[in-house]
């Protein structure tokens, strides 16, 4: 079994989002962002929803260790902080304990999340918010915690180009990150306009999306590769 | 639709008087009926209050509905509280746009008085401009309906620069210093409150003007965004650039704009973008709104291919700053080929600079010439995109040989020549207005130049973009 068959190919979007609005949720778990997004192109982490903790250490070893536990579910945002993420899990063991305490954590009745584990340091971040006079505005930063601190952001209008998803790309002032620094492969910037584009879409063909982050998008550190290792879509 | 305002074929002037206020200005219903007149407008003007007869040689109506001719335009020069009655006689008369300039609506918190009007105006399907505005101007055929005494000068100088603006006391200041520089204007219109027709529509309807070319906007808010993008988006297609200047950065300017023509600021960052996405030319400085959109009006028929730029000046110490300038603001200063050097090595003086900046030397004063040969062999050059002239401490009659030889190189190039201007004008007093009478941008501050010509540079870059996605 390939790692990829994990994801569903088969995603319709509007189901996702049909059902989570029927169900009068206010945002969607990671598992089904991702989903969403990925119908959109973003490259997301490879990963599985589990409730078992032998599924856990099943779908651990199909992504090759190490991986990235979390728990899951349409109310559960800010997990790092309540410590509902755990990093770095080398083998079957781990993945047990790991299923075992993020439960707890959670207060139980939730989704474990196991994925695979992106090696990088450079981290960025993709965004939607509706403004009130121009409508959906897709942005365009440094992720991770230089968000907040460094506030270096571009943004564009939906619906928007590839030139301008790529003149996005330059207008940040840390833009020379993107590039071959410290032995670090260049960014596939192919891939992260697709994802600007696919963002600036997703907003424009469903109403029903308020906001969407998606934060930190990790450069894989071999291949310069961008991959969406968290997301939240807010509906609304 | 708004054929009937900036070209109408009749004016009404409700509340036209005459007199003077105790400061020694006309009354505002004097003013509007005055420069409208003074202005030699063709059509018929009706002069309507019921306290006169007769008013600046025509016959005065009573009211509006009493006029036998069609009545395309009404100037309603009346206190607010009478405009919403006037406003209804139009909508009786078949009026088909009002400008009503008194304050006092929704501005100053009255917004039930400004709903009657729009209501009135509504009711019998008129356009309206304003209220709270200073009006506008058709400068091209005459149709002066601006209160504002920027409408002293007279004739207005012509040119191709429509102005928009949503302050009618700064744009009328903005309007006369920039007509002082030798700009001209083929439009100008102040929204004011926009009731009813708002920035967006001003901008969508005078695109399709071939007289004008370039616009420069007073923004607070943009009121109808999507409305805005499209014009936006129609003047790239039309190659029309639109310079911009706007306010609410700060939450204190965001909450004067809404307070003054209740128009949402919007948030700056998401304007920001919009800008660079639509190709407006943002403006950050207020004072190089109207010279950025009267560089364009001027030389926006050369833009640059490049940002490699040659300067040549007479001073090491400018052509020192504007390295700066053009490093600040992303332009590139090559360095000269051989061929190139010879060239300017015959007539620059060993203690010259037979570089890129080319340093004349205090030696110009004694070869007419060396301006206009250093200039002719940068913009000779393919490394090059435009070139910047630099003069320092020039008098009479030296300065006039000058501003004769710098607009005729600008003239002549194919690429853009802008000058820079850093010596008292007072001293030059023929040869600087010789610049702005022959269209020649000229800048007093080396950064204003170095901007022009960034801006010039970024706006075709944009419309090659737009060009190549159209295609797409």
């Amino acid at each position: 079994m390939n790692p990829e068959a994990i994801i569903p190919e088969a995603i319709i979007p509007e189901a996702i989002i049909k059902d989570a609005l029927a169900r009068k949720l206010t945002a969607l778990s990671e598992f089904d962002s991702k989903r969403l997004l990925k119908a959109y192109g973003v490259a997301v982490t490879k990963e599985e929803l589990v409730t078992a903790p032998a599924d856990a250490v099943k779908a651990a070893r199909l992504l090759g260790y190490p991986v990235v536990m979390k728990a899951c579910g349409p109310g559960i945002t800010h997990k790092t902080e309540k410590r509902l993420v755990e990093i770095g899990i080398i083998d079957d063991e781990r993945v047990a304990s790991a299923f075992a305490e993020l439960t707890a954590r959670a207060g139980g009745s939730c989704g474990i999340l196991v994925q695979e584990m992106i090696a990088g340091r450079r981290e960025l971040l993709l965004g939607m918010t509706r403004d009130p006079l121009y409508g959906p505005c897709v942005t365009f930063g440094l992720g991770g915690i230089f968000t907040e601190i460094l506030d270096d952001v571009s943004c564009r209008v939906a619906p928007f180009g590839r030139a301008d998803a790529e003149a996005m790309l330059d207008e940040i002032r840390g833009a020379a990150i993107l590039g071959a620094v410290r032995g670090m492969a260049a960014v596939d910037r192919g891939a992260l306009c697709d994802a600007l584009c696919g963002l600036a879409r997703l907003a424009l063909e469903h109403d029903g999306i308020k906001e969407i982050d998606v934060n930190p998008v990790i450069i894989s550190e071999g291949e310069g590769r961008p991959v969406a290792v968290d997301a939240l879509v807010v509906l609304g | 639709m708004l054929d009937a305002m900036f070209h109408a074929r009749s004016v009404a002037v409700i509340g036209a008087s005459k007199g003077t206020t105790e400061t020694g200005g006309a009354k505002l219903g004097a003013a509007a009926l005055n420069y409208l007149v003074d202005h030699g407008f063709d059509g018929p003007i009706f002069p309507v209050n019921p306290r006169y007869q007769e008013l600046a040689g025509r016959r005065c109506y009573a009211n509006v509905r009493d006029i036998e001719e069609g009545v395309d335009l009404a100037l309603i020069v009346l206190r607010a509280e009478a405009c919403p009655d006037a406003m209804a006689d139009c909508a009786a008369k078949g009026v088909k746009v009002a400008v009503v300039y008194a304050a006092g609506f929704a501005e100053a918190g009255d917004r039930a008085l400004q709903d009657r009007l729009l209501g009135a105006a509504r009711a019998g399907g008129v356009r309206l401009c304003g209220p709270n505005t200073n009006g506008f101007i058709n400068a091209v055929d005459n149709l002066v309906c601006c209160t504002s005494s920027v409408s002293d000068m007279n004739p207005f100088p012509g040119g191709d620069i429509a102005f928009i603006g949503q302050s009618g006391a700064l744009g009328g200041s903005m309007l006369g210093c920039a007509m002082e520089e030798g700009s001209g204007f083929a439009f100008s219109v102040t929204t004011g409150n926009e009731a009813d027709l708002g920035v967006a529509d001003y901008l969508d309807y005078l695109i399709d003007d071939d007289r004008a070319k370039v616009f420069a906007l007073f923004l607070e808010g943009v009121g109808d965004a999507p409305k805005f993008l499209a014009a936006a988006s129609k003047a790239a297609r039309a190659r029309k650039p639109i310079v911009v200047y706007k306010v609410g950065l700060s939450d204190i300017a965001a909450e004067a704009c809404a307070s003054h023509t209740g128009a949402l600021a919007g948030s700056d960052r998401v304007f920001d973008a919009v800008c660079r996405q639509y190709g407006l030319i943002r403006v950050d400085d207020l004072a190089e709104l109207l010279p950025t959109a009267t560089a364009f009006s001027w030389i926006g028929d050369k833009l640059p291919r490049g940002n490699r730029v040659g300067i040549v000046s007479a001073s090491g110490g400018i052509n020192g700053v504007a390295a700066d300038e053009c490093h600040r603001f992303g332009l590139e200063i090559p360095e000269l080929d051989a061929e190139a050097k010879a060239r300017i090595g015959e007539f620059v003086p060993s203690f010259g600079s037979v570089r890129n900046p080319v340093d004349l030397t205090q030696q110009v004063r004694s070869r007419v010439s060396a301006y206009s040969d250093a200039a002719r062999a940068l913009l000779d050059l393919d490394t090059i995109d435009g070139v910047m002239l630099f003069a320092t401490m020039v008098g009479e009659p030296r300065a006039s040989v000058y501003g004769e030889e710098f607009s005729t190189i600008a003239r002549e190039a194919s690429k853009p020549v802008i000058v820079g201007w850093a010596g008292p004008p007072g001293l030059a007093s023929k040869g600087f207005p010789m610049l702005q009478a022959k269209r020649t941008p000229t800048f007093r501050s080396v950064r204003g130049v170095v901007k022009a010509m960034r801006r010039l540079y970024d706006y075709r870059t944009f419309l090659s973009r737009f060009a190549r996605e159209a295609a797409e």
